[in-house]
């Protein structure tokens, strides 16, 4: 049993708001009147995250996911309930627990936007006092990890988006901290660029152990490095463990695909599986995985029937996101923005 | 455990200082506009003010040309440390960069210092063109003694500290509200006129000129010119650089408090 790296009990954020009623003049008497209303962004949650471990944070927009972060990172100071983050509650010594996290946050940069992209890691080199070897070789690693060769002297403000985005992981890397968050890091990004972002994620997390909290919409990048999820919506968990546990609690069903040339494929069917769409040359199946192995399906199949190719669907894992969602909030009380 | 050494401390901000001159220097066109734009205002300085002081000999008891070489010099100063942009404070406020700023190690004041002082040193080409043409023109002379032009060091560094005090502070505005041109607007305009830096103070009115001695502006800039022209001597020279030592204490003080109160609000009432 290892000591978590990041403990949350409890933790509540909530934000006050002036109380603007519609009608008329609302502006004006918003600026008199002191009605106040309160929104809890996040509602005392509780989680806690291993050292080493890549965990996913999801959620739909407006869920609590960045005020969640902010605390984590001690920008913001948690109505009630307690952080701890490597031994240390974040917000109450700000400054030591600067050198203990990294982060970035898709939609802002924390480079400096006139200068070279090489300048910003000079500043970085400075800030955090790093000594000019250590610098030098890690900047060589990272140099090579994102191929940041062709855009390192280039001022950030010419930077394409992919480029930023490499230089933001770098820039929150250098001084090699043991936890890093990743707010939406592959928003916007293309194929190559978020393939090019997942790998140097990976490689920080395998290779050097980091412990990385992912805040992503994309799901690939959730199957892809995150072996662990939590996901929140209006402020509470929903789910807290493994992706593949979560798959197979609310996958039900699974799909599979015959083509065929030789015979008329709508005159396909099995006793294991329920045909739920034929035409000549191709039927879907669906079986419950709960009471039926996949190969039972396949072999009962193949045995019985001439068939060309054959594919067992994997189950999406944004499907089984959507379901989640929309099984516990209707759609219309979603309020947007994050 | 990491300890923090005041070696530790300046080798933090080194970067930022040198972020500040870096940015200047990235736009070229634009400090090469900055050189030329002083030297044609300081040779127009020295060529107007020779024209109204034409058959004065002293006006409000200044003759002409301690009143042309304060022209020059006011300008020169205003160049280097009083540029419209001051603070990238404002934009990363409003950007939402500041949450990775509080992130750092060091603290926001202290960087913030630390890129403006970069940012100085930057123009300091553009103050050094506008100086040169005035003593060139014979516009500009130096101090009389060398206690005075080492006073006056003393002076500036105080004045300096100053101005960049009360333009962090004009600009932590930003974390009350996002609409801070006009804030600066009025500040640069006001600061310009009260510290002395268009006009010398000697030719305000009567009854302006109590109120402007206790405000903190007429440290920035007409302090360390009067200490340029030999105007104090012994225990006034000494009062004067204690007046502004003073100021720049309680503005700092300030400072911190104000940044408190900003801090208070970004975290908790979350920006």
């Amino acid at each position: 049993m290892t000591t978590p790296i990041i403990e949350v009990a409890d933790l509540t954020k909530e934000f006050w708001r002036p109380d603007v009623r519609p009608g008329r003049f609302a502006g004006t008497r918003s600026l008199f009147t002191r009605a106040r209303k309160i929104t809890k962004a996040v509602d005392g949650i509780s989680f806690h995250i291993d050292p080493g471990e890549l965990v996913g944070f999801l959620g739909p927009n407006g869920a609590g996911k960045s005020t969640t972060i902010k605390m984590l990172t001690g920008i913001l100071v948690p109505t009630s309930g307690t952080v701890t983050v490597a031994g240390q509650v974040p917000w109450r010594d700000r400054r030591r627990n600067a050198r203990t996290i990294g982060a970035v946050f898709g939609q802002r940069t924390q480079l400096w936007y006139d200068l070279p992209l090489r300048d910003s890691f000079e500043i970085i080199r400075d800030l955090y006092t790093m000594d000019p070897a250590t610098y030098r070789t890690r900047l060589g690693e990272f140099t090579e990890l994102l191929d940041l060769d062709e855009f390192i002297d280039t001022p950030v403000r010419s930077l394409s988006l992919g480029q930023r985005m490499r230089g933001d992981l770098v820039a929150a890397m250098l001084y090699a901290p043991p936890i890093l968050y990743l707010d939406e890091p592959t928003v916007g990004l293309d194929v190559v660029a978020k393939g090019k972002i997942r790998e140097f994620v990976a490689e920080v997390n395998a290779g050097r152990r980091t412990t990385v909290i992912l805040t992503t919409h994309d799901m690939d990048d959730v199957e892809r490095l995150c072996r662990r999820v939590v996901i929140i919506d209006h402020g509470k968990i929903l789910y807290e463990g493994d992706v593949e546990m979560l798959k197979a609690q609310y996958v039900t069903s699974r799909d599979i695909v015959v083509h065929c040339t030789d015979f008329d494929a709508t005159t396909i069917s099995s006793p294991f599986a329920q045909v739920i769409s034929a035409d000549p040359f191709k039927a879907t199946l669906r079986f419950a995985p709960e009471t039926t192995a996949a190969p039972k399906v396949v072999h009962d199949l193949t045995s019985r029937y001439p068939i060309t190719d054959l594919s067992v669907l994997e189950p999406d894992l944004e499907d089984v996101i959507r379901q989640l969602y929309t099984e516990r909030t209707p759609a219309a009380a979603r309020n947007t923005g994050s | 455990m990491y300890v923090d050494t005041l070696n530790t401390r300046l080798i933090g901000l080194r970067g930022l200082y040198r972020a500040g001159y870096r940015s200047v220097l990235a736009y070229r066109a634009d400090l090469l506009f900055g050189v030329v734009g002083l030297v044609i205002q300081a040779t127009l300085t020295v060529v107007v003010w020779r024209v109204l002081y034409a058959g004065h000999d002293e006006v409000a008891g200044i003759g002409s040309s301690t009143a042309v070489a304060y022209a020059v010099l006011a300008a020169c100063i205003q160049s280097v440390v009083m540029p419209w942009q001051f603070s990238s404070l404002p934009q990363r406020v409003i950007r939402g960069q500041i949450g990775v700023d509080m992130m750092r190690p060091r603290s926001l004041i202290s960087q913030n210092l630390a890129q403006a002082v970069g940012t100085m040193v930057g123009r300091l080409p553009i103050g050094a063109a506008g100086l040169i043409t005035g003593l060139a023109l014979g516009g500009v002379q130096a101090p009389h003694s060398l206690l005075d032009l080492l006073a006056w060091v003393v002076s500036m560094v105080l004045g300096i500290a100053n101005i960049m005090t009360i333009n962090l502070l004009v600009s932590m505005t930003a974390f009350w509200t996002l609409e801070i041109g006009g804030v600066l607007i009025l500040y640069r305009f006001g600061s310009a006129f009260l510290s002395g830096a268009l006009i010398p103070l000697w030719f305000m009115p009567g009854w302006l000129q109590p109120i402007i001695s206790w405000l903190p502006f007429q440290a920035q800039i007409y302090a360390p010119l009067s200490i340029w022209f030999g105007t104090r001597h012994g225990a006034e020279l000494l009062g004067t650089l204690a007046v502004q030592l003073g100021w720049v204490l309680v503005l700092f003080l300030l400072l911190q408090l104000v940044w408190r109160r900003a801090v208070h609000k970004v975290v908790v009432l979350g920006g």
